[in-house]
């Protein structure tokens, strides 16, 4: 069942590919849709338990998959966010038939990120998202895509073969018989090797999440990419840095975690507030989004790094949320784009003509920053409810984020949707047929999990609990 | 009078024998055949070697399984080194059906030259002894130097006779060693070697290591380790595409395999060569990389890279013998496969034998989509991206240099990983940029062959990485490497 899930998205990129290019859209919407229905069935069901099978018997490389708790919230909202951007690319983009099948092709691998439990497994549907998303920068992306591409690639992959190395390296040194999560658990490595392997885990994760100074590749990937947005609800989606470190970071190097702790915490509320600050200054809009989501991470990191089980709830629900809202501005920008022919921030007067546009992305931002009702509230309260019992000062700095948030986020959207309009500019459109939906559901989830978050606590409280027991009972 | 026959058997010979069969059908055959008739013919030659390869391999105890005491061994090892060199021969016919004409190389000598070559890659593969193996070597590094020559041009006279100078050279460099190692030793066999080795007397110490650096260095020259790689780009770039992809897999698989012979077998106990391995593989896999970051030329950038891939290749044979022959085997074929793919790509479309610069490569998804997506697949193997095989061949490698305590090597294969999927990745990402220009691709002609071949290993490239113990399976037992040396 899970690797239905997983393989399914897949499938479907291979047949919208072999379709006419008149069934494309369709093709495409059925398999994201029976995905997310997949995954709201594995839900209802409570997860699905880890299963092992062989993979390379004589390297120790197992297929072992599991998917409940936190990846499974994140399977959700990946699923979910797929479906949107299959519907809005399929609209939005002329010949949508690449794009789709690489959104497509993309959900597989980031839904593989978040089912892996064995090392190697996890390393190569790693590596298999970040070749859609390479390609569609490549296809679809502004004239300056070249270089975001190749700093995209190279910090990656510099990242990730660390990571591999470590991984190697975990094995080895623990004696673990196989890749797989719960063998590499009983054969820990200690001492100063694990704190080495863990800050080369570390190094693809923080370029993932990312943490500064590590992140100068997102604001080019969000720039370059197309102006739809479509591309960037896969990048938002892509932060997997966050869960790899929760998954497999607090597990595998508990004391190396604790040790460092301090260090990485600073790095995360450093990255909290020097991303919000240089979000205030940009004034192109998917810049401005990739700064704000930046800022976001650096708080997921804090209460990641923090070890507190609030926190990490926290950073959890935090991260598969943020998602939700930030990939839907991402489209609310594409939309904007299409009606203004620009990305700039300082366009003027959009309300007067797309009120509904405008109330949407006001709401979507207000999503953003974490306003009390909606879901990234209870996750960055969490966090800094949590961070709070573990460093008080940082946590303030972090939180003064929150602030910048407000400022960087009502600054931009007063610009664009008010002020006075500029003469002669073109007359705009409101939303039309799926625009709507793009734009509401992912507002209404966000909404809905804000002020009922029962659900998704539930699901991932066992899970948080379970990896933090390794650490001491923290 | 009392005749006493040498001990010959010729099972072991038989995927020798029938290689050379097509050898000599094609010299003398030329005469009356066309030569698409008579590459035909040799890919039934090949298949028939591999055929015979397959039936060794599954052969019960009372076939023997070497030859001429012991000089020649057709044990797993070499079985299966030699079914990737007959894989490469195979592949570069396929492709020299379509690209040979055009590269004004297609007459019979062609295929009995690269049939000789390929008798001397099996022998390197298949032997026992030193002179067996140099004997191999020879016949492979003659056929070669006329194979890179024999295009009529200026470029190709220039790149052969460069070729001929400093492969001789690494010959000399060889041979000189190899005395050395009889000096040292007293046994030009293997396994004669190995057990001298670990009971040497001081005073020959100093002989052996020095025969085993030479030899170390003539090996170099062959694989293009750095610094004994000078030839390589030039070599590679001015000979026929078709020739260049011949040199880059099915040759260099074959120093390979020599080189696991001598240092994985017989000298794997040997003292100093490790250490100077570990600075040439560390500088080869520094200047390979940086070099190919700095290549206009997409042939030429294929010519670096395989210099970094030799660095890669090199990895292996620092690490214990069972683990490293293990990796070594899998990454030989992978490598094969993914350089073959790429270069008949190029051969199928560059409209001159230079090649073609990496900005004409821009649009080709629109132009020709499958070779496009093909060539993708192929980059994105070549820079060790998973789901693809290559991926793995670099895992084993990192595997091996990591567990064998060398980790400042495995470290600066990563940084240097990191320059490989940026020269990668840019014609990669320039083929599916969007591009208004004409086509600067060779237009005309079927391509059924290159696109057969193409196709072959590309299945290959993707079914090995995502189910690797097809062929790892075969290639893991450690005892299959352990008898490299003879037991």
């Amino acid at each position: 069942m899970t690797s239905l899930m997983l393989f399914l998205p897949l499938l479907g990129a291979l047949l919208v590919l072999l379709t006419p290019v008149k069934w494309r859209e369709e093709v495409a919407g059925f398999f994201a849709a029976v995905t997310l229905g997949l995954g709201l069935w594995l839900w209802r069901l409570g997860g699905e338990g880890l299963s092992v099978s062989p993979w390379v018997p004589p390297l120790g490389m197992t297929y072992a998959v599991e998917l409940n708790g936190v990846g499974l919230a994140f399977a959700l909202v990946t699923a979910f966010m797929t479906l949107m951007a299959v519907w809005y690319a399929a609209r939005r983009v002329p010949n949508p038939g690449p794009m789709l099948a690489m959104v497509l092709a993309m959900e597989t691998g980031l839904l593989g990120i978040f089912a892996a439990r064995d090392l190697i497994l996890f390393y190569v549907f790693f590596e298999w998202a970040l070749i859609p998303s390479l390609l569609m920068l490549a296809v679809y992306g502004g004239p300056g895509r070249m270089r975001a591409l190749v700093k995209f690639g190279a910090y990656t992959l510099l990242g990730s073969l660390l990571m591999l190395l470590s991984f190697i390296g975990y094995k080895w040194l623990g004696g673990s018989p196989t890749f797989a999560l719960p063998d590499l658990l009983a054969h820990p490595v200690r001492g100063a090797a694990q704190t080495w392997l863990y800050l080369g885990f570390l190094a693809a994760m923080a370029v993932k999440l990312p943490l500064w100074p590590l992140h100068a590749w997102l604001p080019d990937f969000h720039e370059q990419n197309h102006e739809s947005g479509v591309p960037d609800v896969m990048g938002t989606l892509y932060k997997v840095g966050g869960y790899g470190i929760f998954v497999f970071g607090l597990t595998l190097f508990p004391d190396a975690s604790l040790e460092l702790r301090p260090v990485l915490m600073g790095l995360a509320a450093f990255t909290a507030l020097y991303a919000a600050w240089i979000a205030f200054h940009q004034s192109n809009w998917k810049r401005l989004l990739a700064y704000a989501g930046l800022s976001h991470m650096g708080f997921v990191a804090l209460g990641l790094f923090s070890l507190n089980e609030t926190a990490v709830i926290g950073a959890m629900y935090l991260l598969a949320f943020q998602n939700l809202y930030t990939g839907a501005l991402f489209m609310a920008v594409g939309m904007l784009q299409e009606r203004v022919g620009s990305l700039d921030t300082r366009v003027g007067g959009v309300m007067n003509q797309a009120g509904a546009l405008g109330g949407l992305t006001l709401a979507l931002w207000l999503a953003s920053i974490a306003v009390p009702g909606f879901a990234g509230f209870v996750g960055e309260f969490s966090v800094l409810l949590g961070a709070y019992q573990v460093s008080p000062w940082l946590t303030f700095l972090a939180g003064l984020t929150t602030i910048a948030a407000a400022a960087y986020a009502l600054t931009a959207f007063q610009r664009t949707f008010w002020e006075g309009r500029p003469l002669g500019a073109v007359r705009v459109a409101d939303l039309r047929g799926t625009e709507w939906l793009v734009l509401v559901l992912p507002l209404l989830a966000a909404l809905l999990f804000g002020v009922y978050s029962a659900p998704v606590l539930n699901l991932m409280q066992p899970a948080v609990r379970a990896a933090l027991s390794s650490l001491g009972g923290q | 009078m009392n005749l006493v026959l040498p001990d010959v058997s010729f099972a072991p010979m038989l995927p020798l024998l029938l290689v050379l069969a097509g050898a000599i059908v094609s010299t003398l055959g030329g005469f009356w055949l066309p030569r698409r008739t008579l590459t035909a013919l040799n890919v039934v030659f090949l298949l028939a070697s591999g055929a015979s390869l397959v039936w060794l391999w599954g052969a019960g105890a009372d076939v023997p399984r070497s030859a001429f005491a012991g000089a020649l061994r057709a044990d797993p090892a070499a079985l299966l080194l030699g079914g990737t060199v007959l894989l490469g021969a195979l592949l570069t016919l396929l492709v020299s059906l379509d690209t040979a004409y055009r590269a004004r190389v297609s007459f019979a000598e062609f295929d009995a030259l690269l049939m000789y070559a390929v008798t001397g890659c099996l022998l390197i593969a298949f032997s026992g002894d030193l002179i067996v193996m140099l004997i191999g070597l020879e016949i492979m590094s003659l056929a070669s130097y006329v194979l890179v020559t024999f295009q009529d041009s200026r470029r190709a006279e220039e790149s052969g006779l460069k070729y001929f100078l400093l492969g001789s050279v690494g010959s000399a460099i060889l041979i000189y060693g190899l005395a050395f190692l009889y000096g040292a030793t007293g046994t030009l066999n293997y396994a004669g070697i190995a057990q001298q080795v670990s009971v040497l007397e001081p005073a020959n110490l100093g002989v052996l290591v020095a025969g085993t650096l030479l030899v170390l260095a003539g090996f170099g020259f062959k694989i293009s380790l750095v610094p004994f790689h000078q030839w390589t780009p030039d070599v590679y770039s001015g000979a026929p595409t078709l020739v260049s992809l011949f040199l880059s897999t099915v040759v260099k698989v074959a120093a390979f395999a020599g080189m696991l012979r001598v240092f994985g077998g017989a000298l794997a106990a040997g003292p100093g060569w490790h250490a100077v391995l570990q600075v040439l593989v560390a500088l080869t896999l520094l200047i390979g990389n940086a070099a190919a970051l700095y290549q206009q030329n997409f042939k030429r950038l294929l010519a670096y890279s395989a210099v970094a891939h030799t660095g890669f290749l090199a990895m292996t044979l620092l690490g214990d013998t069972a683990q490293g022959g293990a990796a070594l085997g899998y990454y030989l074929l992978v490598y094969t496969l993914m350089t073959v793919a790429a270069l008949a790509i190029v051969a199928a479309l560059q409209r001159t034998e230079e090649g073609m610069s990496v900005n004409d490569l821009r649009g080709l998804y629109y132009r020709h989509p499958a070779y496009a997506a093909a060539l993708a697949v192929c980059l994105a193997s070549l820079a060790g991206l998973p789901p693809f095989a290559g991926f793995f061949a670099k895992y084993l490698a990192f595997q091996v240099a990591f567990e064998s305590g060398y980790v400042v090597v495995s470290l600066l294969a990563v940084l240097s990983s990191v320059a490989a999927l940026v020269y990668y990745l840019r014609p990669a990402m320039l083929m599916f940029m969007p591009d208004r220009t004409p086509a600067r691709e060779y237009a005309h002609g079927q391509r059924p062959a290159t696109t057969f071949a193409v196709a072959l290993s590309l299945i290959g490239i993707v079914v090995l990485g995502l189910l690797p113990n097809l062929w790892y399976g075969w290639v893991a037992p450690p005892e299959i490497w352990r008898l490299l040396a003879g037991t």
